[in-house]
Parts: structure tokens; sequence; C-alpha cells
């Protein structure tokens, strides 16, 4: 068919072109542009099902049976007649559950409130309030205990916390007759509890801080010097409104973030001394299903803890994307095939 | 290699970015896409290189509609504004990648991207990185990647925005020059009038992804279609009146509060008793002179080898070019000859011109 | 100056120097208890090199791996991850940022509340997943968990990174006839190299450092542990704790950390804040 015969068809789009490769996509290509993209996604994909989907749901499922490390083998726990909410209203019955219920709510609170804000704040603060040069070398050292071994970092709070004569602040508390001289870990272990953890967590928000402090507008800060507000004022005044965001986001984050970690309290006290002493939730969920401490591996029992927080995770999860509004991150691709 | 835009449309939900485009053009023929920021120019080449999709419409290559076609099997050269060159290649590696891509033997490969270079004048820059080379050089480089594989289009997207003015000035001689040496087809997207002026052999003046006019360049200066092309062409950009246009003893008169002038009889005759229509004339077709329109000159800018006069005719305001020699002044009052054969009607409703529309 | 006035401008770094005390003290005594023969508070009960001895053979006796067998498992846990994280997470932030499919926008949202996400409470089901896959106490099962917990921080901040590549550069490369893969490879990952040297040093010290997930995954101090796994075994206080053992042994697993630390600090920040911000 030739240009002109094909143009008296009054500009209809053409029906048959004379290459089917330029005028219809063939059907390699039409498969290549639908799963091509996904194959980018595939290994992503694989992992998160087989590490986060996978899990969700056997834990859901576990935590409807009582598999432990006796029936394990025998009992059939993913079939439904094997489910029952025994697991958590022994939960709630629990003699200790009121103790470590208080443990979360005192052991978050207070390391936030502590640390993962307030110094976090004040840090960020500090370090940009002094010379740029000396503000970086501090928040490079804060940002140390995360990047030490969790395990290295540990046996430094645990030395440090000893009894005389190997204690480090026994060394200094001794000679000034306070105390004891005991293991200070023994005797108050929850002050280290929080400051182990909160050393870690306040880099999380003093890096967010920094950085959005960094970013008002020097007119503003002059302008309040200029008027004659002291440091003071210009923090209340200024700065702070101008990071409200950034302290909501630490604070909504790091909530989640204490509630569901245990690595450094497992390390430091694993939940004692004595009994629950110092466990939290997410421990408890932890010993319960895999750890032998307490003789048995309960698996289902442990799911049971572990599927609340699951679910105080995923609503809180899906609250920050909505409130946040990090889902408009994205931009449209400018670039139609693949 | 001809080429065909039918209907051709983008939209991304509720954003049009081109609007049912009808577009030939011919084999070797130098084409510009002109319009002003955001009407559609680059979406609407995107679509030619193959990078967007059409929502509707067609794209022919010769006589074949290359929609599906991808944008490597369509033989097509192209510079960007940003040169878009990749930074971590050096000029030899950039400019032969797509020859590397097409597997063309190592040593064919070494001397095509040679000559290439040679003909850009940066043959002796090859060892070098983008970020090491000025922002001409980057162009040339750009320019040769796009050369190599030997396209049977080019397409360039405001390839001298960021020039400075001597260079690119310099640069479209040297583009202009070189497109035409090839005889390669060439689409040449700019927002800057002069460019579309000087070097293209037809120019399609786009506003909200709507094509407004395709004509030569001196047919779209002259005889502009609409009053967007109107007052899109050219710099000072044409001054608009409203007027209404009747005969009066047998002259042709277009008049306004404080304006009465004397229009030829072939405008006069298409647009007597429509009513209220567009004047449009351009500043270098109005005359200073003993008899016409009074005025006022609110400003004088001098432009070096004209004045730019703003002269206010009671509530209107008009730009004309003068003559430095005449030593105009602020604040004086002057007569202004509009009586011109290459004055301009339009309709108000419509913008479409009174004279030329088909 | 008055006093009062040079107070002032003092506070500000008393402060800091208090609150980072601590840190500075431990690793001041991890130093020196790695040479001394013990230790009481910041004092050294006498210089010794014996501690370090264990680079030679095994530093807690027979039956336990080497040192360096173990430092070899960490190595690969560490390196195997860094590398997958670094292809798995920039192929699918690649995806996310520049490819048009259906359900790209909730892929995305997946990743972002993945990212807020409490990963280890889901290790209980993990251990089945990994019973299941026959995984269970292996180098790789280990892993692969690793890269798992590391892929949502990976694929944001990689796609924060490709965001801000040009479009051109990709039209470019595609009008020169690349297909998608080759440019996602040959231009576009070049060009990104901060980000993915970025992800690189977080992946390597995670994997690195891991302690938990290894502990859970593997068997006690057995030929599959790592080196945080195999120092926690030594610190337990039911056998008497060689200290200087154990902190040499700590101090050598510092090694990569302080390397990477020292030279890459502006990086490690200005990332940190970079990926934070989509929350980590
Ligand atoms: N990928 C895209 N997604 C959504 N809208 C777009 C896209 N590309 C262009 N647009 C819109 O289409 C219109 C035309 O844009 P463009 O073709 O870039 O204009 P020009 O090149 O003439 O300046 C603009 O309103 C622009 O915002
Ligand atoms: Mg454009």
């Amino acid at each position: 068919m030739s240009l002109a015969s094909r143009l008296k068809r009054g500009g209809a789009p053409p029906l048959f072109p004379t290459h089917s490769k330029g005028g219809m996509p063939s059907i390699g290509d039409r498969l290549r542009s639908r799963f091509g993209s996904y194959g980018f996604l595939a290994p992503a994909a694989v992992l998160v099902t087989l590490f986060f989907f996978i899990p969700v749901v056997i834990i859901l499922v576990l935590s409807f049976s009582d598999l432990d490390a006796a029936n394990f083998g025998t009992l059939q726990w993913w079939l439904p007649e094997n489910w029952s909410l025994d697991n958590y209203a022994k939960i709630f019955n629990n003699k200790f559950f009121p103790k470590i219920l208080g443990n979360t709510a005192f052991y978050v609170v207070s390391t936030l409130t502590l640390f993962n804000f307030s110094s976090a704040l004040i840090i960020a603060l500090l370090t940009t309030h002094v010379e740029r040069r000396t503000g970086f070398f501090f928040r490079v050292l804060w940002l140390l205990p995360r990047l030490t071994p969790s395990v290295i970092y540990i046996m430094m709070w645990q030395r440090i916390a000893a009894r005389a004569p190997h204690g480090i602040l026994n060394q200094l508390l001794v000679p000034l007759g306070i105390g004891t001289g005991g293991n200070l870990l023994q005797a108050s272990p929850w002050p280290f509890v929080i400051l182990v953890n909160g050393m870690i967590g306040a880099s999380f928000g003093m890096v967010i801080f920094t950085s959005a402090i960094e970013a008002i507008p020097r007119d503003y800060m002059m302008a309040s010097k200029v008027d004659g507000a002291s440091t003071l004022q210009t923090i209340r005044y200024v700065i702070l409104p101008a990071i409200k965001w950034p302290i909501l986001f630490v604070i909504t984050y790091q909530t989640l973030s204490l509630l569901t970690s245990f690595e450094q309290i497992m390390l430091l006290t694993d939940g004692g001394p004595g009994l629950y002493h110092t466990e939290v939730w997410a421990l408890t969920a932890y010993h319960r299903a895999l750890s032998n401490y307490f003789g048995n591996n309960q698996w289902g029992y442990g799911a049971a803890w572990a599927v609340i927080l699951v679910i105080i995770g995923v609503i809180a999860a899906s609250i920050y994307m909505r409130v946040f509004k990090f889902d408009e991150l994205v931009e449209e691709p400018k670039i139609d095939l693949l | 290699m001809k080429v065909k835009l039918e209907n051709l449309s983008k939209r991304w939900g509720k954003v049009v970015g081109a609007d049912h485009i009808n577009l030939d053009i011919n084999d070797g023929e130098f084409v510009a896409f002109l319009g002003p920021s955001g009407c559609g120019k680059t979406t609407t080449l995107l679509m030619v290189a193959g990078i967007y999709k059409p929502t509707e419409g067609n794209i022919w290559f010769d006589n074949q509609v290359v929609n599906y076609m991808t944008p490597k099997d369509r033989n097509i050269g192209m510079v960007f504004q940003s040169y878009a060159l990749y930074p971590h290649m050096n000029v030899f590696q950039n400019i032969s990648y797509p020859l590397k891509l097409k597997k063309v033997p190592k040593n064919d490969m070494r001397e095509r991207a040679q000559r290439v270079a040679d003909m850009m004048g940066i043959g002796h820059l090859m060892d070098r990185r983008p970020a090491q080379l000025s922002g001409g050089q980057q162009q040339r480089v750009a320019l040769g990647r796009a050369l190599v594989k030997e396209p049977q289009l080019l397409l360039f997207d405001e390839p001298l925005s960021n020039l400075d003015a001597r260079l690119r000035l310099s640069m479209r001689g040297e583009i202009k020059r070189l497109v035409i040496e090839l005889g390669i087809t060439a689409i040449y997207v700019t927002h800057d009038q002069v460019e579309a002026m000087t070097m293209a052999d037809r120019i399609a003046v786009m506003k909200e992804g709507k094509l407004q006019a395709y004509d030569p360049p001196d047919e779209l200066y002259d005889q502009p279609r609409t009053l967007f092309v109107a007052g899109f062409v050219g710099n000072p950009p044409m001054n608009f009146l409203e007027v209404e246009v009747s005969r009066k003893n047998g002259d042709y008169h277009a008049h306004r509060e404080k304006f009465d002038a004397i229009v030829p009889t072939e405008q006069g005759e298409k647009t007597a008793g429509k009513g209220n229509v567009i004047m449009g004339i351009r500043p270098e077709d109005i005359t200073i002179s003993d008899e016409g329109v009074g005025g006022e000159i609110y400003v004088v800018e001098p432009l070096g080898r004209d004045d730019l006069v703003t002269v206010q005719i009671g509530e209107a305001i008009v730009h004309v070019l003068a003559d430095p020699v005449l030593g105009l002044k602020m604040g004086q009052n002057v007569t202004l000859d509009f009586s011109t054969h290459k004055v301009q009607f339009f309709d108000p409703q419509t913008e479409k011109s009174l004279l030329w529309a088909e | 100056m008055t006093l009062r006035k040079r107070f002032g401008r003092a506070v500000p770094y008393v402060l800091l120097i208090i609150t980072v005390l601590p840190v500075i003290v431990g690793y001041f005594w991890l130093i020196l208890s790695s040479f001394s023969i013990s230790t009481e508070g910041l004092r050294s009960t006498g210089f010794t090199l014996s501690n370090w001895s264990f680079l030679r053979g095994s530093p807690f006796g027979r039956g336990y791996p080497s040192i360096w067998k173990v430092t070899l498992n960490t190595f690969v846990v560490a390196i195997g991850m860094t590398i997958a994280v670094i292809v798995v997470s920039s192929l699918a932030g690649y995806a996310l940022s520049r490819l048009n499919f259906p359900g790209r926008k909730s892929f995305l949202s997946l990743t972002l509340i993945l990212h807020a996400f409490p990963s280890v409470t889901l290790l209980i089901g993990i251990y089945f997943v990994l019973r299941t896959l026959k995984l269970y106490n292996t180098v790789l099962g280990v892993g692969l968990v690793m890269i798992g917990f590391e892929l949502p921080f990976g694929i944001w901040l990689m796609k924060g990174f490709f965001d801000n590549v040009s479009w051109d550069m990709e039209r470019a490369a595609m009008i020169d006839g690349a297909s998608r893969l080759r440019v996602w490879g040959e231009i576009i990952l070049p060009t990104i190299k901060p980000g993915i040297a970025a992800l690189a040093i977080f992946a390597f010290i995670s994997g690195w450092n891991a302690w938990l997930i290894p502990k859970t995954f593997t068997i006690g101090a057995g030929q599959q542990a790592t080196l945080s796994v195999y120092l926690e075994n030594f610190r337990g206080d039911t056998v008497a704790v060689q200290w200087g053992a154990v902190t040499a042994v700590g101090l050598f697993q510092l090694i990569p950390v302080a390397i990477f630390f020292i030279f890459t600090q502006d990086l490690l920040l200005s990332i940190y804040a970079g990926g934070a911000k989509g929350g980590t």
C-alpha cells in the first residue's frame, strides 16, 4: 500500500502498517514491557516475601497454636482445628504481664524523652551552635555507638558498671564513699539500660535535627539576633517552630523503634537481674520462642507476644506514611517504554 | 527521510503535553518547533524519538508508522539542552557509545568516532572527561554522539540555551551548515525565535500543546496566521490595538479613541464592518512623521542601531523603532504614521488572522 | 571579654564533652585492656602483648574454631551481604524511581512501611522459613536474612539517588540504542557511585557487626560463628572472663569499622542523614 493511497483513507489509523515492528508492538515487546519492570523488582520481591510476608503469616498462625519443642513434629500447627486464642489469654493472665507492660512503657518513655528526643535535640542545637568543624567532630563521635558492634559496645558498659576494683565508675565512686563498690548493673540496672540504648538512639534524631536546623535560612537566625533575641529565645521562637515536622517524625518513629528493639537489653541484662527486672515486651517474645533460657522453645506462645507488636508496628507505619506523605515523593517516570 | 505527525497527542491525566498535532517534514528539511516554555515542544520531540508513547495519533517515518518502534530502531540522533553526556566516560567513549551498542568492530568504531570528532573540532580531546570540557566543547561532543551512527533524523532540544551569547551565535551557524551539508532531516526545538528564524526552512509555532502555524520564516513574519504567532515572532514584539475599521471617502480608516489611521485597501476590504478587530503593527513599520496620529513619548530606550520609543496614545501604548538621529526625548509630542501595507488584523474572538486565515 | 561571657562560650563545649564521655571512656578502656594483664578501673596492672596471641591460635583454647575461620565467616557474610544488598536494592530502587508499571506506587508504599517495620519481631517466623529451606545454622541463611532486613533502607536510599539522575542522560542512552538493563548498568549506576559507596559502607558495617541474627540462626560458637557471636560466648559471667583476650578480639573486630569510620565520616554522616530522612 502506498503512502498516497493510505492518506486517502482520511487520517484514520492504518489497520495494517507496512512493518508490524513499528505499527504494533510485537508480542515479545509487549511481554518485555509488561514484565521487564518486574524483573528489576524480582530479587527484592523474593527476599521481602521470604523474610517479611511469609514470617508475618507464620507468626500469626503460630500464635494460634501451642507449638513448642515438646510437640514439634507431631503438632500440625498449620491446621485450623489446632488453633485457639489460648496464647493470647495466657499473655494477659500471666503473673508478670503487668510487670512487663510497665517495664516496656517505662523503657520506651524514658529513653525517648531523655535521649532519642531531648539529647538528640540538644546535641543538634549545640553542634550547630559551635564552630562548624567542631560540631561535625562531635556528631561523628555520637555516631560511634551506633557503628560499634553491639557486643563490644555492651562490654564497655558492663565494665563501666562492674564491681570494684575492676569497674570504672566504682573507681570514682568508692573513694568518694558512694555506694558499696558492688556491680552497679545489679544494683540499679534501669539507668544503664536507658543510657545504653539512648546513646545509640540519640544519633538518629541528632542527624535529622541537624540537617533540619541547617536548612533554616540564615536570614531568619540573623533577623532574630538583630532583634536582640537571646539564644534561648531564638531556639524557642525560630528554630523549634521551623523543625516541628522533623521533631514529630523522630518522636513517632523512635517510639516504634524502641518498642521493638531488644538486642542491647538482651546483651546487657538479658531481662534481669532476677525475674523480669528489665524484661520488655519484645524481649519476652524472643525469650519465649527462640531461647532455651526458660526451658522450652514455646514458639506459639512467643509468636503471640510478637504478633501484638507486629500489629502495633503495621498500624504505626501506615499512619506515618499518611502523616508524612512519603508516598508523594514518587515522581512519574519520564520515559514511557521499558 | 520524511516525517509526518498525524493527529499526535500526548496527555498525562489532565495535563496536556501535545494536542492533535498535524505536520509534514520533507526529506532533508530543517524544521524548528518554536513556542514559549511549557508549550509541548519537548513532548512532541520525545514522541518522535520514541521516548514517549503517543496517547493518540501516529508518527510516520517515510511510509511506516513507528509509534511502537523503540528509539534504538528509529535510527535517530538527539542533542539535549543539558548535553546529557555520560560523565564517567571520556569523549571517545561518549561518541562511540552508539557504535558499541551496535556492535561495530573495534577498529571501525575508532575510525568513525575519530572522523566525527575531527569534523566537530574536538578530535584532540578524546581522552577528556565531560567535566573537563567547556560548554561549547561539551555541545560538540553531544553533536558528535548524535551524528556518529549516521542517523536519518536529527533531533535538537534547545541545544544552545546553555551557552553564552557569543558562542550561541557561532554554534548556530555551525549547526545550520552541518545539517545542510549532511542533508539530514532535522527537527530543532527552541523558544528563541531568532534561532528558529535564522536556521529553519519551516517553523512550527506551538502554544499550549497546539500547533499554531507551520510556515517558512518570512511567511511567519509577514503573514502571521494567529494573534499568538504575530505576538510571539519578532523582537521587539508587534503592537496590538483594538480598533474598528470603516470606509470614509473611499479610504479605509482604523479608529479608536484619539486614534485614526488610514488602512491599505487590500486589508481594509477584509476588515471593514466587522466591528472591533485587533490591529497589529510591528515597531519597525511605524514611522515618525509630520502627520498622522499624535501621542506623547513615555520613554526612550536606545538599542544601539535604533531607539525603542514608547508612545502613549490615549489609553494605548505603542512601541516604535526610531532612528537615533531624531534625538527623541521623553515627554515630547510626536506624530506617528501607521499607514503600512504590513499592517495585520485579527479577530478578537478566534484570534485568527482576518487576512491570511485559510 | 568578661568572665561571664567567656563562661557562656565554653558551656556548649563542656556539655558536648560530658555527653560523649562514656563513649570515650569505653574506647579508652578497650584499648588499655587489650594490652594489659588486667585492669582496675582505668588503671592497668601491667603491660602485655599476650592478649593478642589469638592471632596465632585459638584464644579460648581448643574446641573452638580459630579466629581466622570466624573472621572469614564474618567477612563472607559482610561482603556477600554488601554486594547482594547493592545489586538487589539498586535494581529495585531503579524500578521504583524510573520505570512505569502497574503497582509501582503500592510497592513503594510497601517499601516505606517495611522501612518503619519492626523486623526483629519477625525472627520467630523467619526461624521456620530457614528451617523449611534447610538454611538454619548456615552462613548463607544468616546472610539472606540480613540482606532482607537491609533492603528497605537500601531500596529507599538507592531510589533517592536515582531520582536525582538526569532523565535526559537516560533518554540519550536509549536513543543511542541501549536497553533499560544496559542503561541501568552502564550509564546510571556509574553516576551514582557516592550512593553505592554509602550503601556499601552501611551494609558492610551492619553485616560485620551483626550479632542478633547470627546468634539466633546459628548454633553457638561453632564453625558457622561470626565475630560478634564468637566474642559474646566469652563475655558471659559464668566462666571467668579473660578480659584481656576478649578486648583484643573486640579491637580486632573494630578495625574495619574504624577504617571506614575514619576515612568516610563526611559521607557516613551525610548519607545517614539522607537515608534517615526516609527513616531507618
Ligand atoms: N513526563 C511528564 N509528565 C507529566 N507532565 C509532563 C511531562 N512532560 C511534560 N509535561 C507537561 O507537558 C507540558 C509541555 O511540556 P514540554 O513539552 O516539556 O514543554 P516545552 O519543551 O515546550 O517547554 C508542560 O505543561 C509539562 O508540565
Ligand atoms: Mg523543553
